[in-house]
């Protein structure tokens, strides 16, 4: 979302934006807001509901941006399952109605600090990469799903079988943790 | 202006189907059901053959008290039958129904994905109902709702994927444009898989463990009245007529048909997808419910392994043929 | 494996879930079995036991059916009459004359007993079952009503085959057989005494 600000800010259109952009900038909005509730409030499931409100206005940010394919793989994955996973496990920690006042953490600072970082960083890269880049909507699509892949499998190769592995390597760790603990029993 | 007649038009049509084609479902499970146990099933409603017997119950729903429990989460519980219903608007606005630009409400490049995401947002209206309406049945419905969606998920979308790689793309008339008859029995038990799957993810019969009433009373719409106890009732019914016409599009050609030209082919898949609602419902009436572990057992040793041999069989005639 | 249980045949995988699938498709394509009650009356059998109806010319107001009424359901009030007498010269007679006759349905259980045990047959079992009403006291139906019901009941139905012939007729058939045989012996008696008679003339010839 800053990165959506301050693209408008330095866009050539920005006194006079397109609708688009406008769009973009309040989708922009509306998924800091759901960011900010879904970690402040002290309601456990509506954190976990804001957290799809946010996922979907960045899966809206994605269309925005032409890519088709990353913002229905984003509603797929991320609002159709980790966010059912998510709910199951706070549905299994039988959360309660209302406000949980121990909802809290003295990590609270870090937490923070971690956030600032990682912002700042991501901030400061995506802006470094694509500082004058503009997505021309009327020619060819830059977003679809033929693009995303040729460009994954071509040109990103490397980082994308890394992820997997990293994700191999996940399944492989939680096999053994069950393991381990059957063993115990 | 002319492009806004014609996106207005295209949705004013869909939204039609969307309310007639669920009713029709609906009516025609009350008669086929009450046929196949000896009855006749309604009759008076409307005069023929209780025609408009769902009108009546949804003038009923209308009628009644829109009850929200005391200890309920309010904004949830009130949010979540809309949260259930839109997703499956959304859907039946991308399924193709014939050939050309002119019978699909919208067609999205990444429509096999689109369509999936979204029928997945659908099953959040159960999980947002089960949790907020603070009923233990409710919260059980929810848990059982997660379970299945999560078990099932995975071959629905597998199996969607083997025919996205057979006809190398992954919008929704692409595919059928890619469709050649020999891939029915070639992608069949991809279809089986899919179509077993989104049963499950649409909790009917058999897989209606997360609404099993003889346990749980209604799951996680137990604590629903009037209106929004409907609407997710015509959430179940929007259900099936995507589940039957994506089943359609993706493996069993949708518009093409043995005759007739590219003219009849919205006929061809009205007609697929009425057949596939009609064995939804047969299914309904002859088998009884699955146990939960039997449910999960299914997904994860049948439908999973069954899926990524139809994957393995796919990739291996894709480069056979090539 | 126990050798008591049948040999489980192995059978194609999924064959039972076919087998399923044509059941419900097989009664699918019969006719159904719904009773259309309100649009089609139903086919009762012919001992239906719907309602009690009078066909008072047979009462003599005996009472048995409402002494033997196990709860007490039957209402019977009376007068007598003096009759003049048959035959000039005669006694007088006395005779009950039926004032009324009442039963009150929310109490009957539909035993049976009165009509069984009439002696006269008064009583009978109507197939008649479309007499609701919407308020209790309305229940007790009296002898016009009764009366009404008296004309819905069926013919008896027929016996067995080779059930023993009802009392009446047999007492009939024995009446008349006995006729027949005495006008069968006062024949042949007859037609003996004329061949007599014949066999009397030819000696003298």
């Amino acid at each position: 979302m800053i990165l959506a600000a301050q693209a408008a800010a330095e866009a050539p259109g920005f006194l006079s934006p397109s609708g688009v952009e406008i769009a973009f900038l309040l989708v922009g909005l509306v998924t800091l807001g759901a960011a900010v509730v879904t970690v402040t409030t002290r309601q456990l499931v509506h954190a976990a509901l804001w957290l799809v409100v946010a996922l979907g206005g960045l899966a809206v940010e994605y269309l925005l941006l032409t890519a088709e394919f990353i913002a229905w793989v984003q509603v797929l994955i991320y609002v159709g399952s980790v966010v059912v996973l998510l709910l199951f496990g706070l549905m299994l920690t039988k959360a309660p109605i209302g406000r949980s006042p121990d909802a809290d953490s003295g990590n609270r600072p870090v937490a923070l600090g971690v956030a600032l970082a990682a912002a700042v960083a991501l901030v400061w890269v995506v802006v470094d990469a694509f500082r004058t880049t503009w997505i021309d909507l009327d020619g060819a699509v830059q977003g679809s799903t033929e693009v995303t892949g040729a460009t994954l499998f071509k040109h990103w190769v490397l980082p994308f079988e890394a992820l997997s592995v990293l994700l191999l390597a996940a399944l492989v760790g939680a096999i053994v943790l069950s393991r381990k603990k059957e063993q115990a029993r | 202006m002319n492009d806004a007649l014609d996106v207005a038009v295209r949705l004013v049509i869909v939204f039609g189907l969307f309310l007639v084609l669920p009713l029709v479902v609906g009516q025609t499970e009350h008669k086929v059901m009450a046929h196949m146990q000896g009855r006749l099933g309604p009759m008076y409603a409307g005069g023929f053959h209780g025609w408009a017997q769902l009108v009546a119950d949804g003038v009923k729903f209308a009628q009644k008290e829109d009850v929200v429990p005391k200890d309920a989460d309010r904004r949830v519980f009130q949010l979540a039958p809309a949260v259930a219903l839109l997703p499956y608007l959304l859907v039946l606005l991308a399924i193709p129904i014939g050939p050309g630009e002119g019978a699909v409400g919208q067609v999205i490049d990444a429509g096999i994905f689109f369509v999936l995401a979204v029928m997945g947002v659908g099953v959040l209206g159960s999980l947002m109902a089960g949790w907020a309406s603070a009923n233990k049945f409710s919260l059980l419905g929810g848990l059982r709702t997660a379970a299945q969606l999560l078990a099932y998920e995975l071959p629905m979308l597998l199996a969607a994927a083997s025919v996205a790689m057979a006809a190398g793309t992954v919008s929704l008339p692409g595919i059928l444009n890619a469709f050649e008859w020999w891939w029915l029995p070639w992608q069949i038990v991809g279809a089986i898989v899919f179509f077993v799957a989104g049963l499950a993810e649409l909790q009917r019969p058999p897989f209606d463990m997360p609404v099993a009433d003889s346990e749980i009373i209604f799951g996680a719409y137990t604590e629903y009245t009037g209106l929004r106890f409907a609407l997710f009732l015509l959430a179940e019914y929007a259900g099936i007529v995507v589940l039957c016409g994506l089943t359609t599009v993706l493996f069993l050609g949708g518009w093409h048909g043995p005759f007739g030209g590219d003219g009849l082919g919205w006929v061809w898949t009205l007609l697929k997808t009425a057949v596939l609602a009609f064995v939804v419902i047969w299914l309904r009436v002859t088998y009884p419910r699955l146990r939960e572990d039997q449910l999960q057992k299914l997904a994860w040793t049948t439908l999973v392994p069954l899926a990524l041999a139809q994957i393995a069989l796919t990739g291996i005639v894709k480069v056979a043929i090539q | 494996m126990d050798p008591l249980l049948p040999p489980s045949r192995p059978g194609i995988p999924g064959s039972g879930l076919a087998k399923g699938l044509a059941v419900t498709l097989r009664t699918m394509m019969k006719k159904t079995v719904t009773a259309q009650y309100p649009d089609v009356q139903p086919e009762l059998p012919p001992r239906t036991r719907g309602v009690i109806g009078l066909f008072e010319e047979n009462c003599t107001v005996c009472m048995l059916c409402a002494r033997e009424c196990p709860d007490w359901c039957i209402y019977i009030d009376s007068h007598k009459e003096t009759v003049p007498p048959a035959a000039p010269g005669g006694r007088e007679r006395s005779r009950n004359v039926l004032d009324r006759f009442a039963i009150d349905f929310s109490l009957c259980m539909y035993c049976g007993i009165c009509i069984e045990v009439c002696p006269f047959d008064a009583l009978f079992w109507s197939p008649e079952f479309e007499y609701a009403e919407t308020d209790i006291h309305e229940l007790t139906h009296e002898r016009d009503k009764l009366r009404e019901w008296m004309w819905t009941v069926p013919e008896p139905p027929a016996l067995d085959p080779k059930a023993e012939e009802p009392k009446e007729i047999a007492a009939a058939r024995k009446a008349a057989e006995k006729a027949a045989e005495k006008a069968a012996a006062e024949k042949a008696a007859a037609e003996a005494a004329a061949q007599a008679g014949l066999e009397a003339q030819e000696e003298q010839q």
